[in-house]
């Protein structure tokens, strides 16, 4: 026997082994080539009959031989037990599972709870406020003019009795900092409303999460940093730049509105950045003077920042839905995707 | 605001290119939203004569010209409405091309008449987005004049956002000076000068300001024997380029001015001004005016008007009016420039419904220094262009003249604020004068800096360091992680127990779904919901949205029937949100009462195995799913002591609501809603719900489990079966089990219940098991069997049931 003709050997006896019908099948095959008066004499013979120099080759092959066909009878031999089970209690395993329940967070949820436990892993906690505002939480003391536009009733919905729908998550900057001391360190999620006709990227309702940190010598550079931070986390990406733009709002000095490098493209332009390669998160700045003093603190000892993100705006941007209106038909065939 | 780029350059030299300028200025804080190249897209146009008009034979709309090209005569097809014999109109023959290159004009034929070629509308062109109709050439075009020689090539605009905090970039000169500053260029601006002739202007105008907060400064000038006619094309071209419509030489200069220096003007026909006399002044109740758009106005005194010894001649700073109006007649013109306060003009503007340039930029302010510059600048233009002589002088009533504001910034300050500790003083310094700021006093920690009126805006040293930061540049601001301090008061314990609870209800199977706080009378009306329990918003969008919602419940139903009407046939959906009550007294401070609320609400089988038969459950049985959710979220949160209790809302199936009760109050509700209102989604089968107030479940604090001993001794159980009243509660048996059994009692369970034939009507039959279990020892048979048989004596005795052999 030649030293291929071995390896053929054991190859042919190993697939008999592996298609097997059954067990007496399988003990036909072990006789055939281990047994007493099996190949393996065949094979035994050609190691003894070989030359001084392949010897050692031709013991290899025998060795797989023996252990080869071994190991492929005992794999069969495994199989067809376990198949054997007693009459008529065959389980076919390609059957569905028969556990239902299970069911899943809205987007909004998910992406507020993704974003409250960054923040929360660099310390900040969540505060919360009533969904019913009045004028000086919502708009006085937070610097906003007596005359600016966001006041007015076409803009804002107001109650019976001087109270409002708050128009921002910004009032449960004043809250807390009226009850509480610094430094301060909070996110804010939650709703707000706007007399916003809807369509696929309004809604009179909805979600913000704002945020503030106030403490000694607080700076942009930090509104900077922490926000790059927090953005590489929500992204799940390490190389996130962040650029500021200068903007207005009443509440903040200096303010600006914040981007981020698109997560699609890393910043080359494509149809989620609107090939401009930026996405915007939200505004934010310097807490203005005046809004501490509306809350009793001392500009002069603090410096704060805060920001804003529209919640449904970057929950279509991270999970890809098109139509902000979806956020609310709940169809379950839509809940069931996140 | 509209900004073309070409014009800008007349003020500051500009070496960057189109996007470099826009980028710049965007990370300057003057966004630009867009940049259009506006202009002509077409060419080989040349202007041409129609020479004739007559029908097409075989279409009532088109029409059949003989245009002439100043060479030949082609035979043209046209279907503008405006299209007349001796008009002069852009002309696209045979081998013109238009929307650049996209559109190559080939020799046609329209329902069977040649055209040779076609005549133009302005969006057809590039021009405009116009396309009412041809555009027409001025008369006296000569045909054949290229559109090239006429309009030049395309210019370059940026469409500009200004924010509201800086009116004093509503103008060409504004954002040319903030380009100025950021390319460290010198602005340059024009100095108007007049020749001035005649009798000094104060013969023959007098200015009264009876409202002066409203108008700190009111100026006039008399420009006279002007010409009417067209505006130079350069003109008429920069005005079209930032959006305004050329009329006329004189209401273009004012339009031209107020784009130039950002100061509105208003040129009143002299004639038309009783004996020049200028009042300015509240309007009286019931006084009318007809404004330059023709429509008459009713007139309050909120208003502020500009009359003449008569009536009303203008609303001022927001439309002039029609009695007063430049017209072809005119000869002598009042040249008004004046400061009106933002609040007096946005009052009348929105009273009225109107918006105009004018309005736009006093509302935001306007800079009460420029009035007499911006005078000057539009007489000498009249001048230039409309052949006017001015009168010696100008009318100036400015009772309370404004000095510019000094405002100190520290360095140490402006450093720490933007986090930029390299940014040296002088730096600071020549960011702050590069922006138009005079450096006035100030020492080693200091400067002291005068700020010019235009900048209102800047009012205290933050302001300045806003601009610090912005003309530094944000993007040189290093990010640089802030080293928190921790608040060890802060505590969000509320928030991550509704967390707690909202993953608990996920792992339960429900898929949470949020819907809107605003809701319909109509939806509330179906399920008996009563206006008094209702806060609705006094002026809602839409009726769809009108009142906040008083319970989950509506929607969740709602929510449950669209998914239905979707072919979804089990679902459990749970919803956390507010609901709303109205003020409980009627007292002035109360609010109405916020409550954060859980809803749930299963419809099918809210679980099971996929291959059992799918049958909808029956409503005893969906009460027990609805029940179960119910009992196992109170469980996971640690609410335990809970009772149920009957249950009045409109909305339940008789019998099957109950109200859930801990604490002595009522924390919410639980059942099967009602046939009569689930038809109105089509639903069927029974759709289990229920609501709870979720400051019950998320308690005052938290209460951690305690570990109690695993049991070392074997149990014994019993059963125990009976027959009673179907109205005898299950509880009530339980309750008297309890009552009566030593303590060696480890638990009672329900495994079988029975209503039906065999037992009679009104009778059910119970099955419990009874588990005994003793930490001394194990029990033994006959222990539990004597407590067995005592319970059941009670049993018999107390509630009058059947014990049954079993
Ligand atoms: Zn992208």
């Amino acid at each position: 026997m030649k030293l291929e003709e071995i390896d053929t050997l054991t190859g042919t006896a190993a697939s008999e082994a592996a298609v097997a019908v059954d067990l007496a099948g399988l003990e036909e095959v072990r006789i055939r080539y281990l047994g007493r008066n099996g190949r393996i004499n065949d094979v035994m013979e050609a190691l003894k009959a070989a030359p001084r120099e392949t010897k050692k080759d031709f013991g290899q092959a025998a060795n797989r031989f023996k252990q080869q066909i071994q190991a492929a009878i005992e794999e069969r031999k495994a199989a067809l037990e376990s198949s054997a089970g007693p009459a008529g209690s065959m389980v076919d395993t390609s059957l569905p599972g028969a556990w239902r329940g299970g069911g899943k967070l809205h987007p909004i949820t998910l992406l507020i709870q993704r974003a409250t436990s960054i923040f929360r892993s660099m310390g900040f906690t969540v505060a919360e406020g009533p969904d019913l505002e009045d004028e000086f939480h919502n708009f006085d003391a937070l610097n906003t003019p007596a005359n600016h536009p966001s006041r007015d009733p076409s803009d804002t919905f107001y109650l019976d009795g001087g109270l409002l729908l708050r128009t921002h998550t910004s009032p449960v900057q004043i809250r807390y900092m009226e009850t509480q001391q610094p430094p301060v360190r909070i996110i804010a999620p939650g709703r707000c409303y706007r007399r916003d006709t809807m369509d696929a990227t309004h809604s009179a309702n909805f979600h913000q999460i704002e945020g503030l940190y106030v403490d000694r010598d607080v700076s942009l550079a930090n509104l900077k940093g922490d926000l790059e931070y927090f953005v590489r986390k929500l992204m799940n990406l390490e190389d996130v730049r962040i650029r500021m733009r200068p903007h207005f709002f009443p509440f903040t000095e200096p303010s600006v509105e914040v981007d981020y490098s698109c997560h699609v493209c890393q910043g080359k332009g494509c149809r989620v950045c609107k090939h401009s390669g930026w996405i915007e998160i939200g505004g934010a700045g310097m807490v203005d003077p005046n809004v501490f003093q509306a809350c009793g603190y001392d500009p002069e000892q603090v410096t704060g920042y805060a920001f804003g993100m529209g919640v449904e705006r970057m929950a279509m941007i991270l999970f890809g839905i098109p139509d902000i209106r979806l956020l609310y038909e709940n169809h379950v065939r839509f809940l069931q995707q996140f | 605001m509209k900004v073309p780029v070409g014009w800008l350059q007349e003020y500051v030299e500009i070496d960057a290119d189109v996007q470099q300028l826009a980028d710049a200025l965007t990370f300057s804080g003057i966004e630009i939203e867009a940049i259009h190249r506006l202009g002509l897209t077409c060419t080989g146009v040349v202007a041409a004569e129609v020479r004739e008009v007559t029908p097409h034979p075989n279409a009532d709309k088109l029409r059949v010209c003989r245009v002439f090209d100043g060479n030949t005569e082609h035979q043209v097809v046209c279907g503008a409405p405006n299209v007349a014999a001796g008009g002069c109109y852009p002309f696209a023959p045979i081998g013109a091309v238009l929307d650049r290159g996209e559109f190559k004009i080939k020799k046609a034929k329209l329902r069977g008449v040649e055209s040779a070629g076609m005549l133009c509308a302005s969006d057809e062109l590039g021009l405009s987005d116009d396309h009412g109709g041809l555009l027409d050439l001025p008369a006296g075009t000569e045909p054949g004049t290229p559109l090239e020689t006429l309009y030049g090539e395309p210019e370059t605009v940026f469409e500009v956002e200004i924010t509201p905090n800086r009116p004093d970039c509503l103008s060409m000169i504004g954002v040319a000076r903030e380009v100025a500053a950021v390319f460290g260029k010198t602005l340059k601006l024009p100095t108007p000068v007049v020749s001035e002739s005649g009798e000094p202007v104060a013969s023959s105008v007098t200015v009264a300001i009876e409202s002066p907060e409203a108008c700190p400064r009111y100026t006039a000038r008399v420009i006279e024997n002007v010409t009417i006619g067209p505006s130079p094309v350069w003109m008429q071209k920069r005005l079209e380029l930032a959006g305004i419509r050329a009329i006329n030489n004189l209401v273009d200069i004012t339009n031209y001015v107020m784009l130039e220096c950002g100061h509105p003007l208003h040129a009143f026909d002299y004639a038309l001004v009783a004996d020049g006399e200028i009042v300015v002044r509240q309007a009286k109740p019931g006084e009318t005016m007809t404004t330059l758009d023709e429509v008459s106005r009713e007139l309050s005194p909120e208003m502020l008007v500009i009359a003449d010894r008569q009536k009303p001649i203008a609303l001022a700073g927001v439309m002039g009016g029609a009695g007063s109006e430049i017209a072809d007649t005119t000869r002598t013109v009042l040249l008004e420039s004046a400061c009106f306060t933002p609040g007096g003009i946005r009052s009348t503007a929105r009273r009225l419904g109107m918006a105009s340039e004018s309005s736009y930029r006093f509302e935001r302010g306007v800079d009460v220094n420029g009035v007499e510059w911006a005078s000057r600048r539009a007489a000498q233009l009249m001048q230039e262009l409309a052949g006017g002589q001015v009168r010696p002088g100008v009318v100036d009533v400015y009772p309370a003249p404004l000095e510019p504001r000094t405002v100190t910034c520290r360095y140490q300050r402006a450093r720490t604020l933007i986090g930029t500790p390299d940014l040296a003083d002088e730096t600071i310094r020549d960011l702050l004068t590069a922006i138009g700021l005079t450096v006035t006093g100030g020492n080693d920690e200091a400067c002291e800096v005068s700020v010019p009126t235009a900048r209102l805006d800047l009012e205290r040293e933050v302001d300045l360091i806003e601009e610090i930061a912005r003309l530094h540049g944000l993007n040189q601001i290093e990010a640089k992680l802030s080293a928190a301090t921790i608040n060890p008061d802060a505590d969000d314990r509320d928030a991550r127990r509704v967390e707690s609870i909202r993953e608990h209800c996920v792992a339960l199977g429900g898929h949470e779904i949020m819907n809107y706080s605003l809701v319909s009378a109509d939806l509330l009306n179906q399920f008996g919901i009563p206006e008094p329990e209702r806060v609705a918003l006094p002026h809602p969008l839409t009726q769809d949205q009108a009142i906040l919602r008083p319970s989950l419940v509506p929607q969740m139903v709602d929510t449950l029937g669209r998914n239905r009407a979707r072919q979804i046939r089990h679902a459990v959906f749970f919803e956390i949100s507010t609901v709303y009550a109205p003020a409980p007294a009627a007292t002035p401070e109360a609010r109405p009462k916020e409550t954060r609320t859980l809803s749930v609400g299963i419809m099918g089988m809210p679980e099971g195995q996929t291959l059992a038969p799918r049958l909808d459950p029956s409503a005893s049985e969906m009460f027990g799913f609805i029940k179960g959710f119910w009992e196992r979220l109170a469980e996971a949160e640690g609410l335990t002591d809970w009772k149920i209790a009957p249950d009045d809302a409109p909305w339940w199936e008789p019998g099957l609501g109950i109200a859930l009760r801990a604490g002595g109050e009522v924390i919410g509700r639980l059942g099967i809603i009602r046939k009569g209102i689930r038809k109105a989604w089509r639903l069927s089968d029974p759709i289990g719900v229920f609501e709870v107030a979720l400051p019950s479940l998320i308690g005052e604090k938290d209460s951690l489990p305690t570990y109690r001993a695993i049991p070392q001794y074997p149990s014994v159980t019993r059963d125990i079966a009976l027959v009673c009243d179907q109205s005898l509660p299950h509880e009530t048996l339980v309750e008297v089990i309890w009552k009566n059994s030593p303590g060696t009692l480890e638990a009672v369970e329900l495994f079988d219940l029975y209503e039906g034939d065999k037992i009679g009507a009104g009778k059910k039959s119970l099955a419990y098991s009874l588990v005994y279990r003793s930490a001394e020892g194990t029990l033994t048979d006959a222990d539990a069997n004597g407590y067995l048989e005592s319970v059941g004596q009670v049993l018999k005795q107390e509630l009058n049931v059947e014990l049954r052999d079993r």
